[in-house]
């Protein structure tokens, strides 16, 4: 149990573990087996098939220095434990947002003379007006800013998604996407492959790849003069292939290239589209990259047990505190992880 | 901070900034309001907001997976625009410029396209009676068609026609000689 922790290998890399957090793992630790059995993890907790690499990844004495620092800002300090509610807030923003993109075409369809909430509501995610105030998605409003010059109501209109996504990072791909049912679906099928002695691959392109992707996507909208993120952001295909189908136009290309992204996922790369592809996840990166909210890893109470690595869609390494600005604020790998380790916290300062 | 990312993003930006493309010909009826012709596919997102407001569900969306697939056009073989301006009022980008639903103004600054007869057809002027449908429903009268002769065939005026599609609509069946095609001054500019 605690010998991992304890053990020769672990006491050169890392700073000894605390001692009050010793309690708090003891207590844990049988829950931490059956979960990590449940999901056939690589590592075992005695530590033998650990992969000796992502120890290198936590530099030594960082959790006491993160503790100072915590100790210092206190009122920042805000630490999400036992992510089971940050997951039902989560699930219940992200169930609204699809259900406007799926439900608005519908309503809109049925209630053709608009008798129905008349100017509360015209568009869905993406580009939405509620109750008068516009709302659009800052990639379209930097296509459109880039193709046609500065225009003041488009920035106001992408303001509050911007401000948002600079104090929470690419929070949108974990709350507001409605791709990711999607996704999660093509994550089942995967699995249901694998159980069927089908193989499925797993690419692992890199990440900064989505960044060529936005330049190219912003690039060539500019250049060309056509809104191409309108053409392969999944979000804005979505919403217009919900429209089309409520209108009765059929499913048209949008929806053909959303299939061709969802079969990519499913088939050659997990969540391979989100992570290395998706212009909309690279500007939201780039533009949270100095978000305060972070996950945050307790190195005491860690047993490496890598259930946070593989829970993670997008490739973020939560376990060796290898997460960088691809990180969603999800907080799957908070929800999943067995002892209690990690959290998500509000930060004053960069680590 | 990933400096590769950075810095295609910089360098998309600048050859976006660097190469314009020319303004394209009108190929595509667009919805009232819409700015001219290069000017609209830039600043249209495709997000369906004119369609979804549309009343006679005249905005269309093409169905293929071309450059052009998430630009509206309007349909007016199979639906008029009734001139509301609701697609104008619900655009976020201005690629469809406002304009009110007032007549001068709707008058002077919509123009969709132009309108095409087709003599042969058209009741009056193949000499098969006398039908004066179109100039009955046009929302700008004598401006767009005049009727002229004793049979009272019709004269349009492209330079006055806004290109509702009302006359093409109202066309009798058998003749369908009315055809809104693209083309026409676009008075939308840059708002």
């Amino acid at each position: 149990m605690s010998g991992k922790q304890n053990g020769p290998g672990a006491q050169g890399l890392r700073a000894a573990p605390e001692p009050e957090g010793d309690g708090l793992q003891r207590l844990r630790l049988p829950r931490a087996l059956t979960v990590v059995r449940r999901l056939r993890c690589r590592s075992s907790i005695d530590g033998s098939q650990r992969r000796p690499l992502d120890h290198l990844g936590t530099p030594p004495g960082q959790s006491a220095a993160a503790r100072r620092a915590r100790g210092l800002l206190q009122p920042w300090d805000v630490a999400l434990r036992g992510g089971r509610a940050y997951q039902r807030l989560r699930r219940a923003v992200l169930m609204v947002s699809v259900l406007t993109v799926v439900g608005t075409p519908f309503l809109a369809a049925r209630f053709a003379d608009r008798t129905w909430p008349a100017g509360l509501f015209v568009g869905a995610t993406g580009a939405a007006r509620l109750l008068d105030v516009e709302l659009v998605d800052p990639l379209m409003s930097a296509g459109v800013w880039l193709a046609r010059g500065a225009r003041p109501g488009l920035l106001g209109a992408a303001l509050p998604v911007l401000l948002l996504v600079v104090v929470l990072g690419r929070f949108f791909c974990g709350w507001l996407c409605p791709y990711l049912p999607l996704l999660a679906v093509s994550n089942a099928v995967r699995w249901a492959l694998g159980k069927l002695g089908i193989p499925t691959l797993d690419l692992r392109l890199p990440g900064w790849l989505r960044f060529l992707v936005l330049g190219a996507v912003l690039g060539g909208t500019a250049a060309l003069g056509i809104q191409l993120a309108a053409l392969v952001y999944p979000p804005a295909l979505l919403a217009r292939s919900a429209y089309r189908l409520a209108f009765g136009l059929g499913l048209g290309g949008g929806a053909a290239v959303l299939a061709a992204v969802w079969l990519f996922d499913t088939t050659v790369s997990r969540a391979g589209f989100c992570r290395s592809l998706c212009p909309g996840g690279a500007l939201f990166s780039l533009l949270g990259a100095r978000s305060p909210v972070r996950v945050r890893r307790e190195a005491g109470a860690c047993t490496d047990c890598t259930v946070c690595d593989v829970v993670c869609n997008l490739g973020q390494r939560p376990m060796s505190d290898r997460l960088d600005a691809g990180c969603e604020r999800c907080g799957r790998c908070v929800a999943s992880c067995p002892t209690g380790a990690l959290a998500l916290s509000l930060e004053g300062r960069r680590r | 901070m990933n400096r590769r990312g950075v810095l295609a993003l910089a360098a998309g930006a600048l050859s976006g900034l660097l190469g314009r493309r020319p303004r394209a010909a009108a190929s595509e009826l667009r919805p009232p309001g819409a700015l001219p012709p290069g000017d609209f596919e830039r600043a249209c997102i495709g997000c369906f907001r004119c369609a979804e407001v549309c009343p006679t569900r005249a905005i269309r969306f093409p169905g293929g997976v071309g450059l052009d697939a998430g630009h509206p056009f309007l349909a007016l073989r199979e639906a008029p625009c009734v001139l509301c301006m609701a697609c104008t009022e619900a655009c976020p980008t201005g690629a469809l410029a406002r304009i009110p639903a007032v007549p001068e103004r709707v008058a002077s600054e919509v123009r969709i396209g132009v309108p095409v007869l087709a003599r042969k057809s058209c009741l009056p002027w193949s000499g098969q009676g006398v039908c004066r449908l179109c100039a009955y429903v046009c929302p700008v009268g004598s401006r767009a068609v005049e009727l002229v002769g004793p049979q009272q065939a019709p004269l349009f005026h492209p330079e006055g026609c806004v290109g509702c599609g009302l006359c093409e609509e109202a066309c009798p069946e058998e003749a369908r000689a009315i055809r809104i095609v693209p083309g026409g001054a676009r008075t939308g500019g840059r708002a």
